[in-house]
């Protein structure tokens, strides 16, 4: 059974933001101060042409593996596919970095033991051995979920901004923007992420344009939060890491109401499971399309597999998170944005309409 | 294997009947014509209308003249029901189901009367399913009384009432009831191949049936609807679903099922919308609280103090202060005490149950929490989430094994387990499918059409369409 393209658009448009709520606001602060915006401004036309790009090879009808399969044969096939998934689990570094501090950080009074991150993984095998139709039916109950939580902490946290904070633009300069851009790289590669579900979905007329429009959509409201994060927190937005849950403290009704905040907070925490989950899935999804169509178990041994060495990656570096972040934000920020923009333009090429028999 | 047919000499089939039947509940009684043609009638003593047999087989037979013809016999008859058989399996099989045979020299054909009187109790409503507006008939053990209380409601010939009979030694009478035209093919063709291939000795419930009818057996997850009442069963049938009834179950099931049935009720369609709309919320709201309220009480107490406001926060820590346990333990002992007096006040005899009731509630909660055993918060939380599951009580029993699964997320790992272990179960729904409909439609695949008669009631008038979930070929059921 193959997803819907409501179900792409729906992940595009209320998914997608919700993976950029975390660590990238305070880094994009320190980098470009009021001007956080404008780098968003620019990633997110260029992330919008490559799902574009992307989405229009769906018209094609194969699989990633089966497009190169046609034109580079079957160990090429398995070559570039491979690298895509390496690709993909670079990018799921970072959100998984972001996870882990965010569950020791929002759910725990003190810090807790290591291990409680660990159940992720389980999950994320689980999620990475089901049916690709399951992952476009989570898509559905997700894009209500994450409208659900954005609205609500926009709508607590919308009284106590001071959006004058944002003014003057281009106050950061010229520097500032670029530093902005640089640094915002690491949490744009959401065309990458449509790379595997290619061919397991109908492309329908007009669907590319729609995909990216629903993928602006999408980033209006990441731009929406983005400003009330900076009128709320000011000049210490800086250092607001994990602000989408506090962003929310300082609404007068919740002394009356009590923290039902946490409802919103507690709705974006399950929605960021999943999309920190999906670049693994993606991975998984494209090795698993170079195996044998005959082992069942193939997929979900090839799924254990990668999911423990995510867990033993990220424990390997668990003292050096920072620096992790630094890296990729910083020396290594030019591998997101090329491997994805050359992946996606790579699809467009192989992508063929395919001709009525 | 060969089945081997009536050869026509009376006493060799009295005789080779008899081996198949050899019970001595089973009944042969001689019998001769008014021209002296001997005649056997074979019946099961316990489950034969005598009086009709008298009536309607046995007194016309004896004044007539047969001359061995079975057009003759059959005229003489004046029983409404009236087949013939050939094979002796066959004929035992009827005698057993309490159809009587009758058998005549030279014939090799026998008649089956079907003067059937099974035991059965009144109809009555059913004590699972109380309405307070609507019908209040319920099943009965009895299929026939099923099947008339379905066609009394259902006057078309498209009602299609396909028998089967499932198990090798109780030889269970199974009804496919469905609408022609209505319900998909494909589902009606695929019950009955899995009705048909099931091998088990005996059917003593519907329920027996529903693990053989799920595709995923061990699931914890229900996948067949069930219900007792008739006016429910039709509403689904013209819905597009597909019934079954079972002879000796007054639980009939329902398929394909999805997940948002349980929280509607008929009555839901015999008041205003907005009220309907508020009940079935209210039951959402209910059951969602009493799963993770006392995970999120525990996790709030051991991992995340801020999870309660600050004065419910000192009000609960007067409470602990001197509990002995730890606070999973302690809300996993109530839990634990909750499920024994419900499963003990269920089982026992009614007026036994309610003297429980009284030391369970009162003697048991008020003297643990005076002793310091247990806190007030925590008999108060579980109470609540007991009474709370009750509010969609077609899913207790998974929705009590979830909460306690929830309970044990949250006392290991906090609130993130509970996140997690939800996110488990939604991924499980979600790719949850039985005969092809996802189980959680039409939310999860969204469709949309179908969210006017989901959570949220729209006015009949605007409910012109069956539901699309279940994907039946005929979608207009209101012009």
């Amino acid at each position: 059974m193959k997803l819907s393209s409501r179900q792409i658009l729906f992940f595009l448009a209320a998914v997608t933001p919700v993976g950029k709520l975390i660590l990238m606001p305070p880094q994009l602060a320190a980098a470009a101060r009021g001007d956080l915006l404008l780098p968003v401004l620019a990633q997110l036309p260029v992330q919008a042409a490559l799902v574009f790009c992307v989405l229009l090879a769906a018209r094609d009808g194969r699989t990633l593996h089966e497009m190169l399969a046609r034109r580079i044969g079957a160990w090429g096939a398995a070559a570039v596919s491979a690298a895509l998934a390496l690709f993909l689990l670079y990018a799921a570094f970072v959100p998984l970095i972001e996870q882990k501090l965010l569950v020791q950080s929002i759910f725990y009074d003190t810090l807790p033991s290591y291990v409680v991150f660990a159940p992720f993984f389980v999950l994320s095998a689980y999620l990475c051995s089901r049916p690709t139709a399951g992952t476009g039916r989570l898509f559905d109950v997700l894009a209500p979920l994450s409208l659900f939580g954005m609205a609500g902490i926009l709508l607590f946290s919308v009284g106590e901004a001071d959006f004058g904070a944002l003014l003057p633009v281009g106050a950061a300069g010229a520097g500032g923007f670029l530093q902005g851009a640089r640094r915002a790289c690491a949490w744009f590669y959401d065309a990458a992420l449509l790379l595997p579900l290619l061919g397991r979905f109908d492309y329908k007329k007009g669907l590319a344009a729609k995909g990216a429009a629903a993928y602006l959509a999408g980033g209006a409201v990441l731009l929406a939060f983005l400003a009330t994060f900076y009128g709320v927190f000011g000049d210490i937005a800086v250092i607001q890491v994990f602000a989408f849950a506090k962003m929310s403290h300082f609404f007068a009704g919740l002394t009356v109401l009590g923290r039902i905040d946490y409802l919103f907070i507690f709705s974006l925490a399950f929605v960021m499971i999943f999309y920190a989950a999906m670049p693994i899935q993606g991975a998984v999804q494209l090795a698993a399309d170079c195996l044998p169509q005959s082992g069942k178990w193939l997929p979900a041994l090839l799924s254990c597999a990668v999911n423990a060495a995510m867990l033993a990656l990220l424990y390997a570096f668990n003292f050096y998170s920072d620096r992790i972040i630094d890296l990729f934000t910083g020396r290594l920020f030019f591998l997101i944005p090329a491997a994805g923009a050359a992946s996606a333009l790579l699809v467009l090429l192989l992508g063929r309409r395919r001709r009525e028999s | 294997m060969e089945q081997q047919l009536l050869s026509g000499d009376l006493a060799a089939d009295r005789a080779a009947l008899k081996a198949l039947l050899p019970a001595e509940d089973i009944l042969f009684r001689d019998l001769y014509d008014a021209a002296g043609t001997p005649f056997v009638c074979i019946f099961a003593d316990v489950l034969t209308d005598k009086d009709l047999l008298a009536e309607q087989v046995i007194a016309p037979l004896q004044r007539a003249v047969t001359q061995q013809k079975m057009e003759r016999v059959l005229a003489a008859l004046r029983a409404p029901e009236l087949r013939t058989r050939q094979s002796l399996a066959a004929l035992a099989d009827e005698v057993l189901a309490g159809n009587p045979v009758l058998l005549w020299e030279g014939g090799t054909d026998a008649a089956v009367t079907g003067q059937r009187k099974a035991p059965a109790r009144a109809v009555t409503e059913p004590p699972s399913d109380i309405a307070i507006k609507g019908p209040r008939e319920g099943f009965l053990e009895d299929m026939k009384s099923n099947a008339a209380l379905v066609r009394k409601r259902l006057k078309t010939g498209e009602l299609r009432m396909d028998a089967l009979t499932v198990g090798r030694r109780s030889q269970t009478a199974v009804t496919v009831c469905y609408l022609a035209g209505i319900c998909r093919e494909q589902t009606v063709r695929a019950v009955k191949q899995k009705l048909s291939a099931i091998d088990i000795d005996a059917v003593p419930d519907a329920s027996y049936l529903v693990r053989f009818l799920s595709d995923r057996p061990y699931s914890l997850v229900k996948q067949v609807g069930t219900t007792e009442k008739p006016d429910i069963f039709c509403a689904k049938l013209a819905e597009g679903r597909l019934g079954i009834l079972t002879d000796g179950s007054p639980i009939a099931l329902t398929l394909p099922y999805l997940l948002v049935e349980d929280f509607q009720s008929a009555e839901d369609y015999f008041m205003p919308p907005a009220r309907a709309t508020f009940l079935r919320l209210l039951r959402l709201f209910a059951l969602i609280v009493a799963i993770y309220l006392p995970a999120f009480y525990v996790s709030a107490q051991i991992f995340k103090l801020q999870l309660l406001p600050v004065k419910l926060l000192l009000t609960i820590a007067g409470s602990i202060r001197d509990i002995p346990l730890s606070p999973s333990l302690e809300m996993l002992l109530v839990l634990l005490v909750l499920e024994v007096l419900n499963e003990a006040s269920i089982r026992m005899p009614k007026y036994v149950g309610m003297a429980l009731s009284v030391v369970g509630a009162l003697v048991l909660g008020e003297t643990a929490v005076s002793a310091g055993f247990v806190s007030t918060p925590a008999i108060i939380i579980v109470a609540f989430s007991g009474i709370g599951l009750y509010a969609v009580p077609n899913l207790i029993e998974e929705t009590s094994i979830v909460r306690l699964a929830m309970l044990l997320a949250a006392g290991s790992v906090g609130t993130y387990g509970i996140l997690l272990l939800t996110a488990f179960g939604l991924v499980y729904l979600v790719s949850t499918e039985n005969f092809g409909v996802p189980l959680a439609a039409p939310f999860s695949p969204l469709v949309r059409r179908d969210l006017r008669d989901a959570l949220v009631k729209y006015n009949l008038h605007s409910l012109k369409t069956r539901p699309a979930s279940l994907n039946g070929p005929n979608k207009r059921r209101m012009k």
